[in-house]
């Protein structure tokens, strides 16, 4: 779902302001998951395009990165271990990952059984498709693995905090909605990056690249990418939260301050001007955001 | 007959008695009419008692007529179809409703029984008919070791429009005289009350079965109709047939998965067929360890769903992902079914060997869902 009805203040989206100047964007399409993630209803649309930017420079570093392990192991392709081998020192993102994995493999089987057409175009394809992510993963930490944390991850079932919190923001989201709206919004929830693969691989200038990524690594970059998204949405609602003045909060004067020299900047006024929709995250908050938690966002965070 | 509340509530009450109403006594001839009427009324007023509803005297007299012919045991069962034209119908109300919820017992030994019966009247059919489509009984003696007993009691049933093109569950219990000599009246075991008399209807079932003995597969490829064979891609003949539309792969050692079916017995009834087929072929075809595999049911509970709600709530049950998957993937652990639920209300339910374990799963499941109802 395109969001066609975008904020009013919506300029042209394709080509200027683009620092690196390619004419795709996903824009739109990250106004709705903005939206699906916490934003207002309607995020405003330069701050999809600054959230653009930030996860696009994101990816490409993790694909740089990556290609160089591959090389390092002399291999031609990019696959779902390299990544796997980068993201190896933050545990949290990487149990996320590996759920995400799995539940892939889950749904697939699942998916299959009810179909008669798909169990047997699985049963043609040959291949034991059943939990092959998770058996890459599996066998790929079991080969990195010297202290066995990694390996430990896999039993491993706490509750991940952050994936909490969003459940219980998404909640508090839909309880007050209609049904029309929760469709809506429904809608706006499976909005993914994998769904536009072949746009995905464009904007990631892919095909220029010595080494490309196969089909599994581009679902992984896929997720860490919409995973980058939901840590900027969050991080930037907390951000919004804290510049909230708070009657009888003794830091308050402080924080204003803050708020105050930064909203002194031109471009921050502009950015953070009066419009219509004064609940959605303005790209000041992002760039707070960024500016105070730079070393969280993205995917390698831990590297940067 | 049947006015349009009927089809909804009454099969599901009264179609697992309905077959157990007329018991034929086994050696007599023909119970009189007196007779079973009297059982009838009795039978009725007990679960019109237990129900509240109104015992449908009329529509299910009728059916008392062909009990007579079933259990001459020599009975056209297509006179008997077209004398009670409301016979039919009234079954063929039932066909598409569950028909299991029966006392284990009843349904353990009747389980095969219908199938068998159903076989019977098939085959009676065939040979006094040009009705139906299956060859003739000489292959009845494929083997099933549950074929023995219930032959003389197993026409009762499934006269239901074997020959329409919907195929009656043939899960009607069997009038087995030998364990239902009187009317007990039995409990519902479907508590509609619950679910709105929302029935989750089975949309596909896969099922194995041993045909034990080493095929030839280019052989059998080349020789049967709608079979698909491509060793190179998959070492297995793909065979379809058309009633009841089902789906076969049939592997070299002789064992053979079926699948699409829309119900136990179809599943069974095709995998018959297939087994025939290989048998017609030249092949010692037996048919061995049939077993269900999967079973995936499907309802509407007509409301809009709060996923969001959900799966908070039944974090340890549940995931939902919705940029991988639309829906809510419930994994119930008692009974052990994995549900598919969706925004719009429509619930998919898979992973059951038994038709009960859907139902169970779903009236489980319902209440929760109605909790997080969309307004």
């Amino acid at each position: 779902m395109n969001n066609t009805a975008a904020s009013p203040m919506s300029t042209a989206t394709s080509s200027s302001g683009r620092s690196t100047g390619k004419s795709i964007s996903f824009a739109t399409e990250l106004q709705s998951m903005m939206y699906s993630l916490g934003d207002a209803r309607r995020p405003l649309h330069e701050t999809a395009v600054l959230v653009e930017d930030v996860v696009h420079t994101q990816l490409i570093n993790l694909l740089q990165q990556a290609a160089e392990v591959s090389q390092l192991r002399g291999a031609r392709v990019i696959t779902p271990e390299d990544l796997l081998f980068l993201m190896r020192k933050d545990k949290k993102k990487l149990r996320r990952l590996l759920k995400y994995m799995f539940i892939r493999d889950y749904k697939s089987k699942i998916v299959k059984g009810i179909d008669e057409d798909d169990l047997l175009e699985d049963k043609l394809s040959g291949s034991n498709n059943a939990n092959k992510r998770q058996k890459i993963a599996q066998d790929f930490l079991n080969s990195i693995d010297q202290t066995g944390e990694l390996l430990a991850m896999f039993e491993d079932d706490e509750i991940d905090e952050v994936k909490q919190e969003r459940m219980e923001r998404a909640e508090r989201q839909t309880r007050i909605m209609d049904s029309a709206q929760y469709a809506e919004f429904c809608e706006s929830r499976q909005l993914s990056f994998s769904k536009k693969a072949s746009k995905f691989r464009d904007w990631l200038d892919c095909s220029s690249m010595e080494i490309k990524p196969n089909v599994v690594a581009m679902e992984i970059l896929a997720y860490l990418a919409y995973e980058t998204v939901a840590q900027l949405v969050d991080l930037a609602l907390l951000v919004r939260q804290d510049m909230v003045t708070k009657a009888g909060d003794p830091f308050s004067h402080a924080i204003s301050a803050t708020f105050i020299q930064y909203h002194n900047s031109a471009e921050s006024t502009a950015a953070c001007g009066v419009e219509a929709h004064s609940d959605a995250i303005q790209p000041c908050h992002i760039r707070e955001a960024i500016r105070r938690y730079s070393h969280r966002i993205g995917p390698l965070s831990p590297f940067t | 007959m049947a006015s349009a509340p009927w089809p909804e509530r009454v099969p599901r009450l009264l179609a697992p008695r309905l077959p157990s109403y007329p018991p034929p006594p086994p050696t007599v001839g023909l119970p009189s009419m007196e007779q079973e009427e009297a059982y009838l009324e009795l039978y009725l007023d007990q679960c019109a008692a237990q129900d509240g509803l109104a015992p449908p005297r009329s529509p299910l007299f009728s059916p008392v007529v062909p009990y007579d012919m079933y259990i001459l045991n020599a009975s056209n069962p297509d006179t008997a179809f077209n004398s009670n034209p409301e016979v039919k119908e009234t079954s063929g109300d039932f066909s598409s409703v569950d028909l299991s919820f029966l006392p284990d017992e009843v349904t353990q030994e009747n389980k095969d029984q219908p199938v068998i019966s159903k076989h019977e009247t098939e085959e009676n059919s065939e040979s006094q008919s040009p009705q139906s489509r299956l060859p003739s009984p000489s292959e009845q003696d494929v083997g099933l070791g549950l074929n023995s007993s219930s032959l003389s009691n197993s026409h009762s049933q499934l006269h239901p429009g074997d020959t329409d093109s919907v195929q009656p569950s043939p899960e009607k219990p069997n009038s087995d005289s030998l364990s239902l000599a009187s009317i007990t009246p039995m409990t519902p075991m479907t508590p509609i009350s619950e679910c709105c008399g929302i029935v989750p209807q089975l949309q596909n079932i896969v099922s194995t079965v041993n045909l034990a003995c080493k095929l030839d597969l280019k052989k059998i490829a080349l020789h049967a109709k709608n079979a698909e064979y491509n060793p190179k891609r998959f070492a297995a003949v793909i065979m379809r047939i058309r009633e009841p539309r089902t789906t076969a792969l049939i592997f070299s050692s002789g064992k053979m998965v079926c699948t699409g079916a829309k119900s136990e017995e179809q599943s069974r009834l095709a995998a018959r067929k297939y087994a025939r087929v290989v048998q017609k072929l030249g092949f010692p075809a037996r048919f061995l360890d049939f077993k269900i595999q999967n079973m995936v049911g499907s309802c509407d509970v007509r409301f809009p769903i709060r996923l969001e709600g959900l799966v908070l709530t039944h974090q340890q049950f549940s995931s939902y992902e919705p940029e991988l998957f639309p829906g809510l993937i419930y994994r119930m652990v008692k009974p052990r079914i994995v549900l598919l639920i969706f925004v719009s209300g429509k619930v998919v339910l898979t992973g059951a060997k038994e038709r009960s374990e859907i139902y169970e799963a779903f009236e489980n499941i319902y209440p929760i869902l109605k909790g997080f109802k969309k307004a």
